[in-house]
């Protein structure tokens, strides 16, 4: 072949150069105001999922933490848990790491409770830390595995292994009540919890076992 | 020259180049195809196909190993061109094969386009949910909004490559100076008062939820129903290097972080790169068949109404699978559903040649019928001849 390859080297070096390239440009624009996010989100206390793309409770801004997509599980593969709620359960938009939301309603509209489903990667300390994070949030101080061994009930549905915890908070005129669930599927864990006033909780707790028992791996 | 561009032709007007590329092809797609198990379909198009070369990363330089699909189809774009013009005359005789290696030049003319000029993106609508933007794949933004205006919000988005080459970001628009601290190309934030290993550690940021944060590093994920969630330290600095204080910023975090400066009020967000439209799409409902008695899909479509900023649009549309909707150059496909059935997921597309390849295929199904037909004909009347 009469082709002398240096005189193409310039080409070939050009095109080397040119590959696998991306601009990342700064862009600038302007957009119409989005709804916005609940007053101090990331920077409340009382929600320990703040931030995290989770409106506290009763924020009432549907819009608001769906501004981000849902993003899957960092860990988790091959796809969601499924669940069949009840239909007077109110369906709110998810967000990063919040699978669903379900608003529960007492017997006016103002008395609510609400399911938050959640998944983080790993065990998230495993159960003990996790009822001890509920029990902190209820202003309850922690408790030990022994405790915890005889606090937590225990569910098998299907192939899931659920253990859910029903813990009342300290006597006040609000008194609230958590019916926490915690799911292990797929290198991540599932958090089914529902807070809200004691009486509501308490009320709706056949409901929500029934609800843990409609749980499905896809 | 006539002898340089006598060795081009003859180079390029051979079979044997022809055969080569050909072999090399094979050889890369099946490179390729193995290597999608690691990578995934996404990276695979970008480090094999859509490359002029394909690189290896050897103690941190990339090195090129074999030629990419750019490279390969280029040639083999050039080879066929030059032996029609050089080799091949027009006779009504060979039309066919003509035409055939004319929709070939179109197919791999329109690879090449889609590969440039394609984006994709995705579209999350909640039921009852109204959007004006869609948000990238792969492709993640810093956005630092001016949000004083009751109005309007001004958004300075800073592409994710450019916090990880951690060179200090200074723009007009900016009063401030961005410096990355620590940049994590995929990562999990959870809250520090979580115990576990990560909690240990003295708090990432000093700036809002930063300070009750913990930043797990994770794996790279390849897999093509996972997307890398990447999540930075990034420290502001107002005049004099005066540390305004620093933020954990991530994609994971779904509210933006605000703060005041310069008598101006300010959000900080890591999200999805964002592309925002003249016009928004609202889901009106969501439905997701399933054949009875199993958890089969049978069917799943979204009715959306779609209304231009400009109000010259404000129809409704029905997206289900291979029914897609096409509005301003863009296909918005049913991609997906979350959330039990309350969420759509839409994957918009914008291909300016999504045409070619139909193109191609009717050019390429006419010259095989024209060349057959001429075929079938001689045989057919040489049997005649034959017989009579």
């Amino acid at each position: 072949m009469p082709l002398r390859t240096t005189r193409y080297l310039p080409l070939l070096l050009a095109l080397l150069a040119f590959a696998g390239c991306r601009d990342a440009k700064i862009v600038t624009y302007r957009v119409p105001k989005e709804a916005p996010p609940p007053a101090a989100a990331n920077a409340a206390s009382a929600n320990p999922h703040a931030g995290l793309g989770i409106p506290a409770p009763g924020s009432g801004d549907a819009s608001a933490p769906a501004n981000m997509a849902s993003t899957p599980v960092p860990t988790a593969e091959g796809g969601d848990l499924r669940w069949t709620a009840p239909a007077n359960w109110q369906s709110r938009p998810g967000s990063a790491m919040r699978k669903a939301t379900y608003i529960l309603t007492g017997a006016s509209a103002a008395e609510q409770a609400e399911l938050a489903v959640t998944a983080f990667p790993g065990d998230v300390g495993g159960n003990l830390a996790n009822v001890n994070r509920w029990r902190n949030q209820l202003q309850l101080t922690p408790i030990d595995a022994t405790a915890l061994a005889a606090d937590l009930i225990h569910l098998d549905v299907g192939d899931l292994h659920i253990d859910y915890i029903d813990i009342l908070g300290p006597d006040a005129p609000d008194r609230k009540r958590v019916l926490g669930a915690i799911v292990p599927f797929n290198g991540a864990t599932w958090f089914f919890k529902l807070t809200g006033p004691d009486a509501l909780v308490a009320a709706r707790k056949t409901e929500f076992v029934a609800f843990l028992q409609t749980l499905k791996t896809p | 020259m006539s002898e340089v561009r006598d060795s081009f032709i003859k180079f390029f007007t051979s079979l044997r180049v022809t055969v080569a590329l050909l072999a090399l092809s094979i050889v890369l797609v099946f490179a390729a195809t193995l290597d999608q198990v690691n990578l995934g379909i996404w990276a695979v198009q970008e480090k094999y196909f859509r490359t002029f070369f394909v690189l290896w990363d050897i103690k941190g330089f990339p090195v090129p190993v074999f030629p990419g699909g750019y490279f390969i189809g280029g040639l083999l774009m050039i080879n066929l061109v030059v032996s029609h013009a050089y080799r091949f005359r027009f006779t009504w005789k060979k039309a066919g094969i003509q035409l055939t290696h004319a929709g070939l030049i179109v197919l791999l003319v329109g690879e090449l386009l889609t590969g440039l000029l394609q984006d994709e993106f995705q579209l999350r609508l909640d039921q009852g949910q109204t959007r004006n933007y869609s948000e990238s794949y792969r492709f993640n933004e810093l956005a630092v909004i001016d949000a004083s205006d009751p109005q309007w919000d001004q958004v300075v988005a800073i592409p994710e490559e450019r916090l990880r080459d951690r060179e200090p970001i200074q723009h007009e628009r900016l009063p401030f100076r961005l410096v990355t601290r620590a940049y994590y190309p995929n990562a999990a934030v959870q809250m520090r008062e979580q115990p576990g290993g990560a909690t240990s550690q003295p708090p990432p940021a000093n700036r809002d939820i930063g300070a009750k944060l913990a930043i797990i590093p994770l794996p790279l994920t390849y897999k093509q129903n996972e997307r890398n969630l990447p999540a930075a330290v990034v420290e502001l600095l107002g005049p004099g290097n005066a540390s305004l204080g620093t933020w954990v910023v991530s994609t994971m975090l779904v509210q933006p972080q605000t703060f005041d400066y310069a008598g101006r009020t300010w959000r900080l967000a890591m999200r999805f790169e964002r592309s925002y439209k003249p016009y928004a799409l609202t889901l009106l409902k969501f439905t997701h068949d399933r054949y009875l008695g199993t958890e089969i899909p049978k069917n799943f479509a979204s009715r959306v109404r779609l209304h231009s900023a400009d109000g010259k649009t404000d129809r409704e549309a029905l997206i289900y699978m291979n029914n897609p909707l096409r509005y301003e150059g863009l296909t918005f496909y049913q991609a997906g559903f979350d959330n039990n059935d309350t969420t759509t997921i839409l994957q918009v597309v914008r291909n300016p040649s999504w045409l070619l390849p139909y193109v191609a295929c009717v050019m390429m199904g006419l010259g095989l019928t024209w060349q057959f037909s001429i075929h079938l004909l001689g045989f057919v009347s040489k049997r005649r001849r034959t017989s009579a």
